[in-house]
């Protein structure tokens, strides 16, 4: 029979390249296996890595929120900083803070030591791209003794403390740096949980560290899955293949069961930039009309299926202690009435732009398109991906943008946000806003040192900027943790730095 | 264009030419992708590696310091080159990182995945054409065949069904992991969500070609000697996959990188979609290395099916003594009759209903309501009428997709016609992914409402190009063409008479199956500006937009679905009666 025997060596040809085929895949996956035995948590994270979880990166907030490195402070709930690395510090003039050491080890067995913490800063400055926390500062670290840091500022920082709290600014030991400029906090770091393995942008494995200065950390270990998908996330956590889900998308929520779904206030406010720089919006009168046609809490129920808070300013519930210093914004331009707008935008569109990269956008934007369709504009939407459109975004080429913005940066100070984006030289100043008054409300708060005046003088900023209609912000976002029932201590952290430390376990 | 068959060899050199030249452009076009969108690469990369980085100038400098940008596009390809041949393929200008072995562990998973998905593609052909094999090898083949079931598998869009196995088979029932990629068990529902609609395909395609084989004389005679039914069908599969084989490659082949949805779905680190994070990001060297891997694979496919095709022919493709292929007169049955009236009814009634109502009117407290006197489809998230939206949407989404359709096909059937010099440009076509086209077309046009579609004919055109070349082969090597040709026939009589006729009517049937996924396609690329824009309804884009809902609202995604199926059964079964009226 000749195509028996023909079809047989086919088929044993066939066998090993399948085989073949198959062992990169399952190579990989070794580390997945046992996942979730022995206590071991199971975390589904959203953003995959982009540089191999180097600090200078995206990949920062990764190294903070499961506790892997940490910087010389912390931030504590209401934003003030507390001791981390460092177990006091003091400030000594103008530009010089010292900072006090306290008794800890990396993971490879190094001590923490007023060298390793200059090292680990010079490391940061020296970095190229300069890590965003560093962006407007110049810093210098000297070491005093064995554990004292004389850090330097070439111009006042009154917010340095908050500063350091930056997984940007973590401390890693010497090893972690390599000679091309490439930073590897795989054992490197000094928290209680230590990175043993990544596997390119899907897993990573970490165990305890047992020598962490703030005792044991509860859960033997973590398995980390990079999820990007927000419905697969969900998924994983529904299947019980996660303990852990971060991020899952608003279309998921009603699935999950109650009492796996956790929602934290988040610092991210959704507003509607309107480009004064030329086009329709140049018009004071039909920027407040369409500030007046826009409900974003129309959304909240809708598009944002109830997570998310109706918005109260700029700043939102996320940041405790906008509401009670909140100023009245006063002086607003009047707006156009709907039977004059079609007049007065002269049968121009206003062209108005979102992105697809968070989900919800998209859809608020077709709601507002009706509202202000109401108010007498004829709408033209572009959506696309951000990256598509961002020098579009910066030209000024789109009238209005549906825009999602983190509010307080790296340093967990709202000065940096309302800089770049709202004054006149502010670098990602999409409103393109040249307002005298509102440069001067920002340079007031960012020159203030006083922690209560500056909350103060940055409220004052944020009526400013209102007053002026170049923003109207819409909700409030709310992020959705999905924690599997029998997880207990996951930090719900507003500025999503912090997910598993010491406490976090299975029950 | 040589019409009559010649015993010589034929030349190698114009294939292999036109697989260099195609490869070269290819690549070359993608080396200078930023120069061409004119998008700045250091803005992208910074974005890519840190979200909320602010874009001064001197971070923005920065970047392009340290990728040496200023150089210009040549001295990056040339660096690209000249590291390839000792495997080293340049370092990730976002990650930093050693470009060749991300590439070689994406590869090796989407390779692994497409096997998969090639076992459920031949599983699903297979059972598609089983009652023909069946019947045939008995002689017992009279009635002609609609192919609706073939239809119905091949109009069901792959990150539905992706998502719809998941939720189903991956949490509800718990069978397999709902996403990962962890040894051969998390292969399962990928593949089948991959497998279905593309052995749908290709079996809908065999299912039709099978009945002429059956009925060559040689059939008839190995029966009245009383030969095995399953010697009789083996032969005619033998007779007729040649004709089928290249369909591979832009079917199956091509989602080693253009399985992007479903990736995502499964979480699966392949191939797609990291050379479309790298293209977004405008990573180059990752892009470049990504591209030039599809391409070798393509070519290496093309090369393989065609020595396939060779050897499943033989000796009688070579001397010029095949038989042509040429269906019986079937009776076409009468029910078929009545599901091409009902598929018609169903989707004018659709669009009558539907253009009487808003399709825009938002209404944020009638979200996600399922279907009810007031809304017979159901509302979307926003609480739009889905009756509307589908309605409004009909014209325009068929009739871009028929236009593209038939761009495509025509292209395909005018560069079949010179196989040579078409078989590089084919292959590599057939394995880029249309987002990579529809990047590079953004990037020349910018966004615009015909940038989807010039997309998408851009690479669509391969399967048909591929079908036509093939189905000439056989042809030429038949021998009433060189009868034709003794008799004095000249060239335009051969086309018109004898090449046309035996390659339009598959070309057709082709054509007709993969409307559904162009309809797809086209939707997917409105990511990147292409295509008309939000909140125009467009089928596609009530698909992919509503998919976040298919599991708390499932009439969200049924509606939309369901009028593609309908379409696609339509398309299908009206040829299918056009061509017994004809017959």
């Amino acid at each position: 029979m000749r195509t028996t025997s023909r079809g047989l060596i086919a088929a044993l040809a066939l066998t090993p390249l399948l085989a073949g085929c198959f062992a990169p895949g399952d190579s990989d996956d070794g580390t997945g296996a046992g996942a979730g035995s022995g206590g071991r948590l199971r975390v589904a994270l959203a953003v995959p890595p982009v540089q191999a979880l180097s600090p200078y990166s995206n990949d920062a907030t990764v190294l903070s929120k499961l506790s892997v490195a940490e910087g010389l402070t912390a931030l504590d709930r209401n934003g003030t900083a507390k001791p981390a690395l460092a177990k006091s510090w003091k400030q000594d003039g103008d530009t010089t803070w010292t900072f006090e050491l306290r008794d800890a080890e990396f993971q490879d067995g190094t001590k923490v030591t007023a060298e390793s913490v200059v090292n680990a800063l010079d490391h940061a400055s020296a970095a190229k791209p300069k890590p965003r926390v560093l962006s407007d500062v110049t810093l210098t670290a000297k070491a005093e003794d064995a554990d004292t840091v004389t850090l330097t500022t070439k111009s006042p920082d009154p917010v340095l403390p908050l500063r350091l709290a930056s997984p940007a600014l973590a401390i890693l030991s010497a090893k972690a740096y390599a000679k091309d400029g490439a930073v590897s906090p795989v054992g490197t770091g000094t928290g209680p949980f230590e990175i043993t393995r990544l596997s390119g942008k899907t897993k990573a494995t970490l165990n305890r560290y047992d020598g962490y200065w703030g005792g044991k950390a509860k859960a033997p270990g973590i398995d980390v899955s990079w999820i990007a998908d927000g419905t697969a996330r969900a998924n994983a956590l529904r299947g019980g293949e996660t303990d852990i889900a971060e991020w899952i998308p608003t279309a998921q929520a009603k699935l999950l069961d109650k009492a796996t779904r956790h929602e934290v206030p988040s610092v991210r406010t959704d507003s509607l930039i309107l480009n004064t720089r030329g086009g329709l919006f140049a018009d004071a009168g039909l920027r407040a009309a369409a500030r007046a046609a826009v409900d974003g809490s129309a959304l909240v129920d809708s598009v944002f299926g109830g997570h998310a808070d109706p918005a109260q300013g700029l700043f939102g519930p996320a940041v405790p202690w906008a509401a009670d210093k909140r100023v009245k914004v006063t002086g607003r331009a009047a707006a156009t009435p709907a039977a004059r707008v079609k007049s007065e935008t002269k049968g121009r569109t206003l062209r108005l732009a979102t992105y697809t990269n968070r989900a919800e956008l998209p859809e608020a934007a077709t709601v507002l398109q009706q509202q202000l369709e109401k108010a007498g504009f004829t709408v033209k939407q572009d959506v696309r991906e951000y990256t598509q459109m961002e020098s579009d975004l910066l030209a000024g080429k789109y009238d209005a943008l549906v825009f999602s913005r983190v509010t307080l940066l790296d340093t967990g100070d709202a000065v940096d946000y309302l800089a770049s984006d709202f004054t006149s030289e502010g670098v990602y100043n999409i409103a393109g806003l040249k307002d005298p008054a509102v440069d001067k409300a920002i340079r007031a708060a960012a020159g203030e040192r006083d922690t209560e005046r500056r909350q103060e003088k940055i409220m004052k900023a944020e009526a400013e900027i209102l007053r002026t209609d170049a923003v109207v912000p819409l909700v409030h976002e709310q992020a959705l943790q999905g924690i599997a029932p029998d997880v207990e201590g996951v930090i719900l952290d507003p500025r999503e730095r912090s997910l598993i430390d010491v406490d976090t376990h299975l029950k | 264009m040589s019409v009559a068959h010649t015993s010589a060899r034929p030349l190698l050199w114009p294939t292999a030419a036109g697989r260099l030249l195609a490869g070269a452009a290819l690549l070359g076009a993608v080396a200078a992708l930023p120069w061409l969108s004119g998008a700045d690469p250091a803005r992208t990369v910074l974005r890519a590696r840190s979200a909320d980085q602010n874009p001064t100038p001197a971070e923005l400098d920065a970047v392009r310091r340290q990728l040496g940008l200023d150089e210009g596009p040549l001295t990056h390809l040339a660096h690209w080159l000249r590291g390839l041949p000792g495997g080293d393929a340049g370092v990730s200008w976002v990650s930093g990182e050693p470009v060749m072995p991300q590439v070689a562990t994406a590869l090796s998973v989407s390779l692994t995945l497409m096997l998969g998905a090639f076992a459920v593609t031949v599983l699903v052909a297979g059972l598609l054409c089983a009652r023909t094999v069946f019947l045939g090898s008995r002689r017992r083949l009279r009635r002609d065949r609609a192919g609706g079931t073939a239809a119905v598998l091949a109009a069901l869009p792959k990150f539905l069904l992706a998502s719809v196995l998941a939720t189903v088979c991956g949490v509800w029932w718990g069978w397999f992991p709902s996403s990962g990629w962890e040894g051969p068990q998390s292969m399962v529902l990928p593949s089948l969500a991959l497998g279905i609609p593309s052995g749908a395909m290709l079996g809908g395609l065999l299912d039709q070609a099978l009945p002429a084989a059956f009925h060559e004389p040689w059939a008839r005679t190995a029966y009245a000697v009383g030969l095995p039914p399953g010697h009789i069908a083996r032969n005619a599969l033998r007779r007729t996959l040649p004709g089928m084989l290249p369909q591979l490659l832009p079917t199956v082949v091509a989602l080693v990188g253009g399985a992007v949805a479903v990736e995502k779905i499964f979480n699966i680190p392949g191939l797609g979609r990291l050379a479309l994070d790298a293209a977004v990001a405008q990573d180059l060297p990752v892009l470049q290395t990504a591209t030039l891997a599809l391409v070798l694979l393509g070519v290496s496919a093309g090369v393989l099916i065609r020595a396939l095709r060779h050897a499943l022919l033989g000796r009688p493709l070579r001397d010029g003594a095949l038989p042509a292929l040429h269906r019986p007169p079937l009776t076409v049955p009468r029910s078929l009759r009545w599901i091409t009236a009902a598929c018609a009814l169903a989707l004018l009634a659709l669009v009558t209903a539907g253009l009487l109502r808003d399709p825009l009117q938002v209404d944020t407290a009638a979200r996600l309501l399922p279907p009810s006197l007031e809304h017979p489809l159901g509302t979307d998230a926003l609480g739009r009428d889905l009756l509307a939206r589908l309605g409004h949407g009909a014209l325009r989404t068929a009739g871009v997709a028929l236009a593209v359709t038939a761009v495509s096909a025509l292209t395909g059937l005018l560069l079949g016609m010179a196989p040579r010099a078409s078989a590089g440009p084919t292959e590599v076509v057939s394995t880029l992914p249309a987002v990579l086209a529809g990047l590079l077309i953004a990037g020349v046009t910018g966004p615009s409402v015909w940038g989807a579609a010039c997309a998408v004919c851009v690479v669509g055109w391969s399967p048909y190009a591929a079908q036509t070349a093939a189905l000439l082969e056989q042809e030429r090597a038949s021998g009433h063409i060189a009868a034709s040709v003794s008799l004095g026939a000249g060239r335009l009589h051969l086309v018109r008479r004898h090449l046309l006729p035996a390659v339009v009517p598959p070309l057709v049937r082709n054509a007709l199956l993969r409307l559904p996924t162009t309809v797809l396609v086209l939707a997917s690329l409105g990511f990147l500006g292409l295509g008309e824009q939000p909140p125009t309804p467009e089928w596609g884009r009530l698909l992919s937009e509503n998919q976040p809902y298919a599991e708390l609202a499932p009439w969200v995604v049924l509606g939309p679905a369901a009028a593609l199926v309908v379409l696609s059964v339509l398309a299908v079964t009206g040829s299918v009666q056009g061509r017994g009226k004809g017959a």
